[in-house]
């Protein structure tokens, strides 16, 4: 008797029947590469839509590092809004000066924005802080993301104020934002659980979007992969002493086999944040006494950091 | 007796392609690429597998002389 003959095909398109490239176990249907394309874009406009994000008159200065969620941000909000004459978008890159990997990611950068036509705008940590961040962590790479992500959103709103920038937008996606809320929590940090950078800043602070918050982070990927944009970039050095990378791991088996624990986690941190609207989240925001940035204390992350590195 | 020549097998191998782009061969017996995956200890989520150039669902069943290339998509920074 003949073996029976092994059906290879992948599971159809739920939407078109063409052979599908993606699982969304979330919503329990399959996707071809045109279908994940349309859905994902058309979920990023009605988060940006619901929630206001852009506006018209908005310059958006978009938070571009070259790796796959900026590049998909840019490639999504140009989409939308390029040919728009009352919204300007600017890609903003900052070059932190890590030997051996942030090189490959700021030519993936300004590949991206010449392809585009998108105004581009790049700030490094030498220019601004007087040292590459390797330098920065002779020492002390224990603390690499800590010390990295402080001088990086300095960085950043100093490239977005450059622009003229109303709004910053980041590449954060579902994955991103629900390993924050839970490294929060282990962390017992309840302000920073319910701190919304995105709330009315009475122009103290350029407001932050995050347009890909409701995308998985392999949605993202396969969309750049479908559409021949997909660049097998290094991973950071410093990647490993990060707290996030175990969160990341341990989050993401649990997503497997509990599908939609990320967006349940998301969900639970907008119930607190509600909770403790105009309590302790609402905390009032001030001027640092050294640099004058708007900040919680008296002194702000950024002018605490220098002293500590000495500078 | 007359001895018969060992008859000539022909057998099939499945061939994987690790992120780290080092290859490994796997047994060609059908298997989803999910079943894969957790052989080699890789969470599917964390990953996207092409067959011959073309992303496949972590679901699709696979055998043969099918070759995967597992493509991994964190990145820290």
């Amino acid at each position: 008797m003949n073996p029976v003959p092994v059906q290879q095909d992948p599971p159809a398109c739920s939407v078109c029947g063409e052979p599908a490239v993606i699982h969304q176990r979330h919503a329990g249907r399959y996707l071809c590469g045109t279908d994940l394309v349309a859905d994902l874009e058309q979920r990023v406009a009605g988060t940006i839509a619901s929630q206001q994000q852009v506006v018209p008159g908005d310059c958006v200065a978009v938070a571009l590092s070259g790796g796959k969620d900026s590049t998909a941000l840019l490639v999504m909000l140009h989409r939308l809004f390029g040919s728009r004459d009352d919204i300007r978008l600017v890609a903003v890159t900052v070059d932190e000066g890590i030997t051996g990997y942030r090189e490959e990611t700021v030519r993936s950068a300004a590949d991206l924005v010449r392809k585009l036509g998108v105004e581009h705008i790049t700030v490094s940590f030498g220019e601004l802080f007087g040292d590459s961040l390797d330098t920065f962590l002779k020492g002390r790479k224990a603390q690499a993301c800590t010390i990295c992500g402080i001088l990086r959103k300095k960085a950043l709103v100093a490239g977005a104020k450059r622009a003229g920038a109303t709004k910053l937008a980041t590449g954060h996606n579902l994955d991103d934002e629900a390993q924050s809320v839970l490294m929060n929590v282990l962390r017992g940090d309840l302000l920073r659980l319910v701190r919304d950078s995105g709330r009315e800043s009475s122009g103290r602070f350029i407001p932050r979007i995050k347009p890909l918050t409701y995308v998985q982070e392999k949605e993202i990927a396969t969309y750049l992969m479908v559409q021949g944009i997909w660049e097998d970039l290094p991973e950071c050095p410093y990647a490993i002493h990060a707290l996030r990378r175990e969160v990341r791991s341990m989050l993401s088996g649990i997503e497997y086999r509990h599908p939609g624990t990320m967006l349940r986690l998301l969900e639970n941190k907008k119930i607190i944040e509600t909770a403790f609207s105009g309590k302790a989240g609402g905390e009032a925001v001030g001027r640092c006494r050294e640099c004058g940035d708007p900040c919680s204390g008296e002194t702000c992350q950024l002018c605490q950091l220098l002293h500590s590195l000495g500078r | 007796m007359f001895k018969q020549p060992p008859r000539e097998v022909v057998r099939e191998h499945m061939k994987l392609i690790l992120p780290d782009r080092t290859i490994r061969v796997a047994d060609p017996v059908p298997a989803t690429v999910e079943t894969i995956l957790q052989r080699e200890g890789i969470n599917p989520l964390e990953v996207m597998v092409s067959r011959d150039g073309k992303l496949i669902p972590e679901d699709t069943l696979v055998s043969g002389d099918d070759e995967l290339r597992i493509i991994r998509i964190s990145h820290g920074g």
